[in-house]
């Protein structure tokens, strides 16, 4: 069994303590963050394989955020996970290098297969620099 | 023939014409030239009408066109280019609209303009701002056409591609009354694919058919085995169709009929260049006023990949 990095950036506190939680007892080193702005600041200092990114988010949303991870590192797959999604925004996120763009609510089991694949194509990208 | 297409010999017709007075002023080599250079330009022009406006027509009816690569490269590259020329233009301009609001907010400026003339620049600032995003994202797309990134394959499940697109546009498609479904077939072998390019090509393809039925319609997605080798995946909605002349066209970029200032243009031929970097095909059939279909078809999983589970 692979073990990835997972960040989660959502401003609801209680979406992310649960999935945190729930990712850890999967074996998986996972941290959460409450705001854009901190999610950037906790990639300043880590690196993470996979982030599940909520769109709608106070100050700074989902897709200004995507675009600022994408800046600071490319090889980061991004999931975009919203309440309240539009096309736009569902094919601005695509655009932008988004892995997936997924409708809550969204069972574990999805989002971790949604991980699993994410985290794969990070593998081969890397294995292609690499070469 | 139509007149239309004997406009598109125009030019290997006045290479022609041009000849003849040079072979009357015994300017023999210019003359064979120019007879040489206009036979090439007809040739060229003959395999564009045929490739690009020539659907096939069925019994029924129906109209199909399949898209033939060769014919979309050079307009991608061309398309790009131009992208390419206009993106730094662009960008001063961008970034002179931010110094001219720099200077407007300044205290000697603020002081000595009548500030109703102040809002007025302010104002005509921001429909420039506003039109150079615009103009980013037409020149953004654009350069997409003819980036060669290279696609990062993965074996997945064509109906999973399928099922995360449909979930945004169903929830939008339900307001305008529009029936979404998906007839998928269950026992498809995995395709070998780049999912978010798939994933963007297919949501593009079902934006473009809500647009089609703007109102109390159906879109239904479809998925099945193509032979033992492709699946395929068809988009088919019950809008205003697309008209038999137009069908070949409809990958070309800036083809659009739709309003002006309404769309770009440029989805579909996105889309097209999506399928062909994923060594797929995509094809159109339509019936005017009845029904348009477009059909992705891809070539199933051959590899696999490094399997992780949890």
């Amino acid at each position: 069994m692979e073990k990835f990095r997972v960040l989660v950036i959502d401003d609801e506190i209680d979406f992310v303590e649960t999935i945190v939680k729930r990712l850890r007892d999967r074996g998986l080193e996972a941290e959460g963050a409450l705001s854009g702005p901190e999610g950037l600041q906790i990639l300043e200092n880590k690196d993470f394989d996979v982030i599940v990114l909520d769109v709608k988010m106070p100050r700074m949303n989902g897709i200004e955020t995507l675009r600022e991870i994408k800046k600071k590192k490319p090889l980061v797959e991004v999931i975009m996970l919203t309440g309240h999604g539009s096309v736009e925004s569902g094919i601005q996120g695509l655009q932008l290098g988004a892995f997936n763009y997924v409708m809550k609510p969204v069972p574990l089991n999805e989002l971790l297969k949604q991980m699993t694949q994410a985290y794969e194509r990070k593998l081969i990208e890397e294995d292609r620099l690499n070469r | 023939m139509k007149i239309e297409k004997l406009l598109y010999f125009g030019l290997p017709g006045l290479i022609l014409l041009a000849s003849i007075p040079l072979y009357f002023s015994d300017q023999l080599t210019l003359a064979v030239i120019a007879m040489f250079l206009s036979g090439l330009s007809a040739i060229q022009t003959w395999k564009l009408v045929q490739g690009n406006e020539a659907p096939e027509i069925k019994n029924n009816g129906e109209h199909t066109f399949s898209c033939q690569n060769q014919i979309f490269s050079s307009v991608d590259q061309l398309s790009a280019g131009i992208a390419h020329e206009i993106n730094n233009p662009l960008g001063i301009i961008a970034q002179e609209v931010q110094w001219l609001r720099h200077i407007l907010k300044s205290d000697k400026v603020a002081g000595s303009v009548d500030p109703k003339e102040l809002e007025d620049c302010e104002d005509s600032l921001k429909e420039i701002s506003r039109q150079v995003d615009r103009c980013n994202e037409i020149v953004q797309k654009l350069l997409s056409l003819a980036r060669q990134v290279e696609p990062v394959i993965q074996e997945v499940e064509a109906n999973d591609i399928v099922l995360s697109v449909l979930d945004i546009v169903s929830r939008e498609a339900k307001g305008a009354n529009i029936i979404v479904d998906a007839q998928l077939d269950d026992d498809l072998p995995p395709i070998s694919t780049d999912p978010p390019l798939m994933r963007q090509a297919v949501l593009n393809l079902l934006v473009n058919a809500r647009q089609a039925v703007e109102k109390d319609g159906s879109i239904c997605v479809f998925t099945r085995k193509s032979g033992a080798d492709f699946v395929e995946i068809e988009i088919r909605d019950s809008g205003c169709g697309i008209a038999p002349e137009n069908l070949g066209r409809v990958f070309t970029p800036f083809f659009s009929t739709k309003p002006e200032g309404k769309g770009t243009g440029l989805g579909l031929a996105i889309c097209r260049g999506i399928i062909e970097r994923l060594g797929g095909e995509i094809s159109v059939s339509s019936d005017l006023g009845k029904f348009t279909a477009f059909t992705i078809k891809l070539p199933v999983g051959r590899k696999a990949n490094r399997s992780l589970s949890l």
